[in-house]
């Protein structure tokens, strides 16, 4: 009935691009530039540098959630998308150095960390903090950070190696490896985000809690994936590669899961403030009221419009995901409001009086931002574009329209 | 099977071998100008709204515009409640709790935006309909196992029994017969 389709673009993206070296260029500025605040002003160091590491290890982590879904439910609809994701996954074990600086400035970022806190009967005496030291204590802190990039090193260098494999040797079987590593993956990903998410950015105010953080850290996440994800298919468009494999259709998909992660987002984001607003328990609201006031209810307000109210009622329509300039306009606009909150997230911890912005911040940003593409379109570049002999191919290659 | 020749006729219905030739006739039809005609087969077929040339659904308009009811509703019957009927100081929080109101409105939407769905699609669909000429031939239940059916009606301007059935048997009908009402 249907002819089988083939691949009439060109799968190698070009070896001579010169964007990952540029990457690496303004990766390489901006963490210099960084380093020198830190001789200025340690704390909003670590601080700026927090909020842009949490920024992109979120893309990584979201692209290695995204592959092993994938796997496990055996879908074709994404398959052109995959080498993409897994492009991101295969780098986590090289970003894992990127938690380093976060180690040295454990007492410029977390409270919790100073000893002086646990002695009982001194003035600074913290009777909270010392009843979560079993947890939140130096040790056990770094030990968890050694036990994530472990996992989500392995997982994702594993998905990507493998898929490389079934290129070269067409070997179909490798599917079934693929989804035996995803299933068990699937589960460490679940605690060891939340438990992340936990650690990076609730302990920074270590007498607030959310049991819902862990859910909530994985949302914010999640939804800013799929506007990368969408960008860097325009990318690629705009440079002429993948123009034939990767259709509207399959960026069609990209719009519908990005307007569905939009949802989720906003249910998650509210029902966290929805119950401790109800609630009014003080030791819960304070988190809150300090994200309220001095400027900071302004991203508040700002996530809400920006980040569920206008994606949402922009690409409901059905022509509207179909639409690129929309699309794009959207991806760049969540972006920038994605770390809008990682930073409204992170920041009242320092500047618990009023909304403060430094040029640190900037510069951690393209530091850890160019250094991150930089690895993924060094690690793009050095195999074919797209899983050419994965099972699944020619049905997404097939794909139509559902009316 | 009874026919009688003073019975009205309904339409003519042929059957088909498969879905792909459902599909080829269905583009046939649109193209012979036909347009009361109709495709049944015991699955969906991809293509098919395109091979005879559907237009798109209108059910998304109806589901906004319960949405937005439904979401006004929820709005108002709280306002009415809780701010102008019966105003409770609860935890010193506003009368217009905005937060708090926020499930609610989400429910209603949701639930009459579903509504809108459902019923939307059995008007869209002129449902309930308790019995179809097409049931008066012996042959047409196969649509539900086997069968791949295509039928034009006589309610249409260009129908002409001959014509239509010379179509359908240079489609490659299996089986062509006339229903009657």
């Amino acid at each position: 009935m249907s002819h089988k389709p083939t691949i009439t673009d060109t799968l190698q993206f070009p070896a001579d691009s010169k964007v990952p070296g540029a990457l690496f260029g303004v990766g390489a500025v901006g963490l210099i530039a960084t380093i020198i605040g830190y001789f200025l002003d340690a704390d909003q160091f670590f601080f700026s540098y927090l909020v842009s590491f949490t920024f992109f290890s979120g893309i990584a982590l979201s692209a290695l959630i995204m592959v092993m879904l994938h796997h496990i439910t055996k879908s074709s609809w994404g398959v052109v998308f995959r080498r993409i994701s897994e492009s991101f996954t295969a780098n986590i074990w090289i970003w894992a150095i990127f938690v380093v600086p976060i180690l040295f400035g454990i007492h410029n970022l977390y409270h919790w960390s100073h000893p002086e806190l646990l002695e009982y009967g001194t003035e600074e005496y913290d009777k909270i903090v010392s009843g979560k030291s079993p947890f939140l204590n130096s040790t056990f802190f770094i030990i968890r950070q050694v036990i994530y990039f472990a996992i989500w090193g392995f997982l994702g260098y594993k998905l990507h190696k493998v898929s490389v494999q079934m290129d070269e040797t067409n070997d179909w079987g490798l599917s079934a490896l693929l989804r035996k590593v995803s299933a068990p993956g699937i589960l460490l990903f679940a605690f060891t985000v939340a438990f992340a998410g936990f650690d990076w950015l609730m302990s920074l105010d270590p007498h607030w809690f959310s049991t819902m953080f862990g859910v909530y850290f994985f949302a914010i996440n999640f939804q800013a994936f799929w506007p990368i994800m969408i960008l860097i298919v325009f990318y690629l468009h705009k440079q002429g590669l993948l123009t034939n494999t990767i259709r509207q259709v399959h960026i069609y998909d990209l719009g519908a899961w990005f307007f569905a992660f939009t949802v989720f987002y906003a249910y998650i984001a509210f029902s966290q403030f929805l119950l401790i607003y109800y609630a009014n328990l003080p030791e819960e609201t304070l988190w809150y009221y300090h994200r309220m006031e001095g400027g900071w209810q302004y991203l508040l307000y700002g996530s809400l419009i920006f980040r569920f109210a206008v994606p949402f009622l922009v690409l409901l329509n059905r022509e509207a995901k179909k639409n690129r300039m929309i699309l794009g306009g959207m991806s760049a606009l969540v972006l920038i409001i994605h770390f809008a909150e990682i930073y409204w997230i992170a920041m009242p911890t320092l500047y618990d009086h009023g909304f403060s912005f430094s040029w640190m911040d900037i510069t951690a940003f393209l530091g850890l931002g160019g250094v991150f593409f930089g690895l993924f379109f060094r690690q793009f570049k050095q195999n074919d574009m797209i899983p050419k002999n994965d099972p699944k191919l020619e049905d997404c290659l097939s794909k139509s329209y559902h009316q | 099977m009874s026919t009688t020749e003073d019975q009205k006729i309904h339409g003519i219905l042929a059957e088909f071998r498969n879905p792909k030739e459902l599909t080829d006739v269905a583009k046939k039809m649109v193209n012979s100008g036909y347009s009361k005609f109709d495709t049944f087969s015991p699955f969906p077929i991809h293509g098919m709204d395109k091979a005879m040339n559907l237009k798109k659904s209108k059910l998304g308009w109806i589901v906004l515009g319960h949405g937005i009811l439904g979401f006004s509703i929820a709005i108002a019957m709280m306002y009415f409640m809780s701010v102008i009927d019966y105003p409770l100081n609860i935890s010193g929080k506003p009368f217009f709790n905005a937060p708090a109101w926020v499930p609610i409105t989400f429910e209603l939407t949701v639930l009459l935006s579903a509504f809108g769905a459902v019923f939307g699609m059995f008007f869209l669909n002129g449902l309930p309909k308790l019995h179809n000429p097409l049931f008066n031939s012996e042959r047409f239940k196969k649509a539900t196992d086997d069968g791949f059916f295509a039928c034009i009606e006589a309610d249409d301007d260009m129908f002409e029994a001959e014509k239509v059935k010379a179509l359908f048997q240079e489609a490659g009908a299996t089986h062509i017969e006339e229903v009657y009402e």
